[in-house]
């Protein structure tokens, strides 16, 4: 039982003959476009010519992978030209500026629809193309900020601290994904095009919604903090064995509860006060000393899989060299090891989407800045040689392509 | 450009998933919030529910009734709108033919099905695909159907802690800390959406559907702000600040500080944030010479910076902080919001992001629609449906 089925082979990858114009930088946009990517839509990075071209590895190796990269200035008339060409022959628009940027190179949607009306242009700015906030700048950081997320995340309920991870910028790229495919299908089946305006700060306001619905009807505020739940008991992290290691454990029902107390062993839980769930709640913190007795001795892998085994929801603290090193992750084929050249082969999370639609076997290293200008310039415009010279003497392109006019 | 003022007027089949017929056995979160994102888009969902109580999310807290009524739960709620509910036992042999009759028809199936239930249940995963080969089969679980955790118990603070999330939040000199509600769930039903919309994709062009899964584990993992490698380096929580790594730091002022009425959160990560968020306190000289390979001198000037901002931020509120350095300084800043002001926030709601819905128990509430607007209209949001409400329409009894 593999999720595999019997299904003719299909080539490879679902997104096969997509082409993808990916404006985006940081890491909303590049996720996106990176997951289009990787299962198989040619996504052609434009980058400004003067930026350095060194291909740099992790965060950029991550999000990049799977990507062409052409150099072109946007902001001269010739570059100009050259953009709306290829977004003719393109299925795919997706670019995160402030939303003054795109107008201010006179590339607005009405202008990018003139050259091609089937085009899915998505938008990717801070706070949304219109609106009082529209030119202010976002990060992921702060967007979850304002998406009020961090409002309910801390130890305490007068200190607030942030996710640490940008959490706006994740989930904004998810989203990207699926509401560019859904207009792709469209437009592939009709000829119309769409413009979207996905904003990174309504990101997580849609992954809090129950929240925000409970306090827009009854004024409801999470009053739990720290890592616990408003109802079950025991419900946090212990501390194991070593330095900084932490296990999660969290009993939800009576069965859990005794396979809890016949892991742990001994009478100290087997105290009456804690057989129903509200009184397991009301007596937590004596129940969370004795389980950090148990655990402070024991290694997080022992403890996560005895209590797993006896069916305990239960799991270990991985931080980022562990998750590298997780027996399920590996058994599963999760990861993917790409060749960066010079860099050596670099181990990289892989996708989480299973099934036929994925075909690692093409999956090639992040670009170096204009390594496939040529490629685009002559084989999908049509420019010539003696074009592409001009256009890298008057900086309108940069070409770093030993090897990029084949294909 | 799109004009959310005049969103969601559309006529249903005018929309972009108009026509497509989505069965949900899925429970909880994360199939169904991949069903509402369908849903919204103007596919039919028709939300399968096992009697008597139906899905498992009609009875988690908090409830919108006073009494508690499972027709109110704010999670259930917010995750199906726009769905018919059909009540199905598909745990006895009469309930497997009606659900099996009705995937027979659909293009979509959102499951979530793990390895023991599959096994307990009878439901191989080529049980429909078989006999429908048109139709994509979505199964959402924990960890998916193979590989040493596949029959493992999750829930969010597991997940969070095996998928790495909970070593990068909160203070390094106490225990990590869980994002709230049900977040890998969420971002496991976004994963979810995606992969049918690949799966339809490749569809729309042989006709074939297909068998998909995915993980919330994986999903995780796949999202960290990181490459996980890092040459070696290890990832660390540090509390206020964004985390950091532990061979190299970021630039400095990256933190949440108080002001008068609450907090404000300060981006960062580059040197001329940097140096303009010095302008703005009035310290330049706190940007010259600066040494960003120095570690010990960059975590020393971290915390005179929080000092400076703190300082700094002393009798203004929030909304000062956060329209003087956005409108004038062009720093990405923003204030902690409170639920209530989120629903209150002009931009938001400018943007249409807020729909009031009401329903016959829970009443009147605002809803999260989607964080995107588009150059077509969309729908009106629905509300989510009675436990059973269209078993009648759909199966004539």
């Amino acid at each position: 039982m593999n999720g595999k089925k019997s299904t003719p082979i299909r080539s490879s990858g679902a997104l096969k003959g997509v082409r993808v114009v990916d404006l985006t930088r940081v890491w909303a946009g590049p996720l996106g476009t990176r997951i289009l990517g990787d299962f198989g839509a040619e996504v052609i990075k434009v980058s400004d010519p003067r930026l350095p071209a060194d291909r740099m590895g992790g965060l950029y190796g991550k999000l990049n992978r799977n990507k062409s990269s052409l150099g072109l200035r946007l902001d001269t008339e010739v570059g100009r030209r050259i953009f709306l060409e290829l977004v003719t022959i393109s299925d795919v628009v997706i670019e995160n500026f402030r939303p003054r940027v795109m107008p201010n190179l006179n590339l607005t949607y009405d202008e990018i629809m003139k050259a091609n009306p089937s085009i899915v242009m998505c938008a990717m700015p801070g706070y949304g193309a219109e609106g009082p906030y529209a030119e202010f700048p976002a990060f992921g950081s702060t967007a979850e900020a304002a998406s009020g997320v961090v409002s309910m995340l801390g130890y305490t309920t007068d200190r607030p601290i942030q996710t640490g991870m940008s959490y706006a910028d994740p989930v904004s790229g998810l989203n990207s994904v699926g509401v560019v495919l859904t207009y792709l299908r469209r437009s592939r089946a009709t000829g119309k095009g769409q413009y979207i305006d996905l904003a990174l700060a309504d990101s997580p306001v849609c992954m809090i919604g129950e929240y925000l619905v409970a306090n827009s009807a009854i004024s409801y505020l999470p009053t739990e903090r720290g890592n616990e739940h408003p109802d079950h008991a025991p419900h946090g992290v212990n501390r194991a064995d070593g330095d900084d290691n932490w296990v999660a454990i969290s009993v939800t029902t009576n069965d859990e509860w005794q396979a809890l107390c016949s892991v742990i062993g001994g009478d100290r839980l087997s105290d009456s006060r804690f057989s129903t769930q509200d009184g397991r709640k009301r007596f937590e913190e004596d129940i969370d000393a004795v389980i950090s007795d148990w655990a402070k001795s024991r290694d997080t892998v022992s403890i996560m899989t005895q209590l797993q085994e006896a069916g305990v929801r239960a799991g270990r603290v991985s931080n980022n060299q562990e998750l590298l090193n997780d027996p399920h992750l590996a058994a599963n084929d999760f990861f993917a090891d790409i060749d960066e050249g010079e860099n050596g082969l670099k181990r990289y999370d892989g996708q989480s989407i299973r099934g036929n639609i994925l075909d690692k076997s093409e999956w090639k290293a992040g670009p170096i800045l204009g390594q496939d200008s040529k490629h685009v310039l002559v084989n999908l415009l049509g420019y010539s040689e003696a074009d592409c010279a001009a256009l890298a003497i008057d900086g309108t392109s940069v070409f770093n392509d030993e090897s990029s006019t084949q294909s | 450009m799109p004009n959310p003022t005049k969103n969601r007027e559309r006529q249903a089949d005018d929309l972009p998933l108009s026509g497509l017929e989505v069965v949900e056995v899925a429970q909880g979160v994360a199939g169904p919030f991949c069903g509402r994102l369908l849903a919204a888009l103007g596919a039919n969902v028709i939300k399968v529910e096992r009697p008597p109580k139906g899905d498992w999310s009609r009875k988690i807290a908090p409830f919108l009734s006073d009494d508690n009524h499972p027709e109110s739960s704010a999670l259930y709620l917010y995750n199906n709108t726009g769905k018919k509910s059909v009540l199905i036992d598909w745990e006895t042999e009469s309930g497997i033919d009606t659900l099996t009759s009705l995937v027979s028809k659909a293009d979509v199936l959102i499951e979530d099905w793990d390895v023991n239930y599959r096994e307990s249940a009878g439901l191989s995963t080529e049980k429909f695909n078989s006999e429908n080969p048109g139709l994509v089969e979505i199964c959402v679980t924990p960890f998916g159907l193979s590989g040493p955790y596949a029959r493992w118990k999750s829930t969010p603070i597991v997940q969070l802690a095996l998928g790495g999330y909970l070593s990068i939040m909160g203070y390094p000199s106490k225990e990590p800390l869980m994002l709230p509600g049900h977040q890998p769930d969420y971002l496991a039903g976004l994963n979810a959406h995606n992969a049918v919309q690949m799966a339809l994709f490749e569809r729309d062009i042989d006709g074939l559907g297909q068998f998909v899964e995915v993980t919330m584990l994986e999903t995780l993992t796949n999202l960290h702000q990181i490459a996980l490698e890092m040459d070696g380096a290890v990832r660390v929580r540090n509390g206020h600040r964004q985390s950091s790594l532990s061979r190299r730091g970021f630039p400095p002022g990256v933190s949440t500080l108080p002001a008068d009425d609450g907090y404000v959160t300060f981006g960062g990560g580059s040197v001329a944030i940097w140096e303009q968020l010095c302008l703005m306190l009035g310290r330049r000289d706190l940007s010259e010479n600066l040494d960003l390979d120095n570690l010990d001198e960059i975590a020393e000037l971290r915390c005179e910076v929080d000092e400076i901002m703190t300082e700094w931020m002393k009798g203004r509120t929030r909304e000062e902080v956060f329209l003087d350095a956005s409108r004038n300084w062009m720093l990405p800043v923003a204030p902690i919001m409170e639920l209530h002001e989120v629903l209150a926030d002009p931009q938001f709601n400018q943007r249409g992001l807020f729909q009031d819905i009401h329903h016959p128990v829970a009443g009147t509430a605002k809803y999260p629609t989607l964080p995107f607007v588009t150059s077509d209209p969309l729908q009106e949001f629905k509300r989510a449906p009675l436990l059973g409400e269209h078993t009648e329409e759909i199966l004539g009894r």
